[in-house]
């Protein structure tokens, strides 16, 4: 079986068979990070590009590791150290970079549609790592996959999304994915970071207040305040926003069931979710990571030319 | 020059020809005989079944860039592409390098357009340099053949300032164009905001954003009994606005641009730079009652907003790219391919009477002895727009590669014939 996309642009684009697929062929990857030796032979001499035009730390490292544990070639490139700051273009950019016969490219950008616009005029494949407020598709499959590995499944599950769903491209590839496989979906926070057009445009519930939404979910997924993506004053304190949406210890206590929770990390610790909550056993942010690694590997090998056995 | 035009639908109210298929002969830049058959002799023959003849056609709100960014478009080029697209009056926006508010930058249009078949009218801007702070010398550019006054792509935001522009015009009935736009309101805002924008991870603008300016601007011309045209109006919300102002004897006026009537926010679903525009393309349904208030006569004029862009500036990053698209080759053939059913008295009404009438530019009628303005064009034409239709230095359409209807055979103005052969 082979997915039916030549690129990873979004969640948006895929079927529910494509999602299946690189989730089951995660796992695979999952044993075989549990090796003594981790590392397969499976795109030797296939060269990805990791062209990072927005800062990260965790998804690099994640995409670099994957890229690594599957015998690739890897190159990358961050845009604070590059030519863009004497003015190049994106396009002159990747057409420099594939003229040095590059298969794949890793990209994450600030523009949303930047990766689409960019599979539209070269001809390598694509996986988008976060573009603009749009997607961040690997990061909604290794959430898919956490949820999977803890709930047994995704069909009929209640996910909850928290916090900043205006700036957040987690939220967005979260609701396309979870939709696809039959999860109810609602996003919780302050009118000001939610679309106004949220349940017409996904079909998911809006919540303003945390604790009802926490009640009704199996699994909250808490975002990270995306303070350096608001350039308009959307709440009034960060010390207001943990009053009325921060995850806090006394309010899980008193919702009176166990509920999963998750962070796309990084954590802003003491705003959106405390310490206490983040580090204890419900909360399961260190296992999304883990996971991470599996799921990239599982696009990477599939977009790089690897065939699934069908059993 | 003499130019014989065969069998030739006359659409003109004010021409005794009215609705009639006649021969006209033109000498010298006028109409020298309007017969059911003439003889041609010498000179040019036009003769193609289906052939109509208008007054020509006026665009309102187009943008040639020249001074400043003649790598878009130049005097020479935009004059090119109005008389592909039948126009022989184009009313050019402020929005130049340097902008058009002193009567220097006026009498270089004026000037550098006196031998160019289409007439080029140049709009001048209300506040210094567009920016919204302090009048500009409307009433000099006024005598130097400024016709209406506008900041064109930076519409006035203080209510305070337009209040004065819309007092000041009025010692020479001056009108003001507004394009409806709070810019104060989701800034950042790249498409419509709406089920789409939401979908597409693109920040949204909302209709509300060019509703508020209307509003408010309605309440400021009915205070000052002053002259305000909007232009690129896209929420039927607006519309209703704007009609119920009129009702009320309000001097307000409007146009709509061709490409809110054939594109919608859904056509975005592929990020198309060409697409972007400001105000954004709105939903299906708003597009579908844009069409009908067309039909219904709300809608007074067509505006092409005819933005050039060079390739640099449209082929990139979605949120980086500039927000227009060319429109004056294509306008006409998008008109008649969304709504075929209007018959084209309407449409030379909308293309060129009414605008006439609203700024005061003096068209001749089609009558014997009248300084022929023309515009020929054949409604019922099916072609496929191309690359070789357009004239304009940019690019930057939407339109190319696809079926239409109705098409311009060509302009007659100031003495010129202009005609798209062979195409």
């Amino acid at each position: 079986m082979q997915l039916s996309t030549k690129h990873l642009l979004g969640i948006r684009d895929l079927q529910p068979q494509d999602i299946q697929i690189i989730l089951d062929t995660a796992i695979q990857f999952k044993e075989v990070l549990q090796r003594p030796v981790k590392k397969v032979p499976s795109l030797r001499d296939i060269t990805i590009v990791n062209l990072f035009y927005e800062n990260s730390t965790r998804t690099r490292i994640s995409f670099e590791l994957a890229e690594k544990r599957l015998s690739a070639d890897t190159i990358n490139f961050a845009a604070s150290a590059s030519s863009v700051s004497k003015g190049e273009t994106l396009l002159d950019t990747v057409n420099n970079i594939l003229s040095m016969k590059v298969d794949l490219v890793v990209m994450r950008h600030s523009a949303s549609g930047a990766p689409h616009f960019l599979a539209k005029h070269i001809p390598a494949a694509i996986i988008n790592a976060g573009d603009g407020i749009n997607e961040h598709p690997t990061q909604a499959l290794l959430d898919a996959f956490s949820i999977r590995e803890n709930l047994g499944g995704l069909e009929g599950k209640r996910i909850a999304i928290i916090g900043d769903i205006m700036h957040s491209r987690v939220a967005l590839s979260n609701i396309y994915l979870l939709k696809k496989m039959g999860a109810e979906v609602m996003v919780s926070g302050p009118p000001t970071l939610i679309p106004k057009y949220m349940e017409e445009a996904f079909g998911v519930k809006v919540e303003y207040n945390l604790k009802k939404a926490l009640q009704w979910c199996d699994v909250a997924n808490v975002l990270r305040i995306q303070l350096e993506r608001q350039n308009q004053v959307l709440f009034s304190s960060l010390r207001e926003y943990n009053l009325a949406y921060g995850v806090k210890r006394e309010l899980l206590d008193s919702i009176g069931k166990e509920i999963i929770l998750m962070h796309p990390g990084p954590i802003n610790r003491g705003v959106e979710i405390d310490s206490d909550v983040a580090d204890s056993k419900q909360s399961i942010i260190l296992q999304q990571v883990e996971n991470g690694v599996a799921v990239r590997m599982a696009v990477l090998y599939l977009l790089g030319g690897g065939k699934v056995q069908q059993n | 020059m003499k130019v014989t035009i065969k069998k030739a639908r006359i659409i003109d109210p004010s021409s005794p020809h009215h609705l009639l298929v006649k021969d006209i002969a033109i000498s010298d830049g006028t109409v020298s005989a309007i017969e059911d058959e003439l003889d041609p002799g010498e000179g040019t023959v036009m003769s193609e079944p289906g052939l109509h003849v208008s007054p020509g056609w006026i665009d309102i709100f187009s943008n040639f860039n020249d001074p400043g960014h003649e790598y878009k478009e130049t005097l020479e080029s935009g004059a090119r592409a109005a008389a592909a697209g039948g126009f022989t009056d184009v009313m050019v926006l402020p929005n130049t390098k340097p902008v058009i508010d002193v009567k220097s930058i006026v009498e270089y249009v004026v000037q550098r357009s006196h031998s160019l078949p289409v007439s080029i009218i140049p709009i001048g801007a209300v506040t210094r340099n567009a920016e919204g702070r302090e009048l500009a010398e409307m009433y000099d550019m006024r005598n130097s053949g400024a016709l209406a006054f506008s900041d064109g792509l930076y519409p006035v935001q203080s209510a305070g300032i337009l209040v004065k522009a819309l007092q000041y015009v009025k010692a020479f009935d001056g009108v003001i164009i507004q394009v409806p736009d709070d810019r104060s309101i989701a800034p950042q805002g790249l498409i419509n905001e709406g089920i789409i924008s939401t979908r597409l991870g693109l920040p949204g603008k909302p209709s509300m954003a060019e509703e508020l300016v209307v509003a408010r601007d309605i309440k400021l011309a009915r205070y000052t009994d002053s002259r305000l045209h909007f232009t690129g109006v896209s929420s039927p919300k607006s519309l209703e606005y704007i009609k119920r102002a009129k009702e009320s004897g309000i001097r307000v006026t409007c146009s709509v641009t061709p490409y809110h009537l054939f594109f919608c926010d859904e056509d975005l679903l592929d990020y198309d730079t060409n697409l972007k525009v400001n105000p954004p393309l709105r939903t299906k349904s708003d597009m579908m009652a844009l069409r009908r208030a067309v039909a219904e006569d709300v809608i007074d004029c067509i505006a092409t907003h005819h933005l050039p862009h060079e390739y640099d500036s449209k082929v990139l990053e979605f949120e980086y790219a500039k927000n227009g698209m060319i429109g004056l080759e294509s306008a006409y053939a998008v008109l008649k391919t969304v709504l075929p059913e209007l018959s084209e008295d309407k449409w030379v009404k909308l293309l060129s009477l009414n605008a006439a009438a609203i700024f005061g530019l003096s068209k001749p009628k089609l009558a014997t002895g009248q300084v022929a303005s023309l515009t020929l064009f054949n409604p019922d034409t099916r072609f496929m727009f191309t690359e070789k239709h357009l004239r304009s230095k940019s690019r930057n359409s939407p339109f190319l590669n696809k079926e239409m209807q109705g098409k311009v055979k060509g302009i007659i103005n100031k003495g010129s014939v202009v005609l798209n052969e062979n195409n």
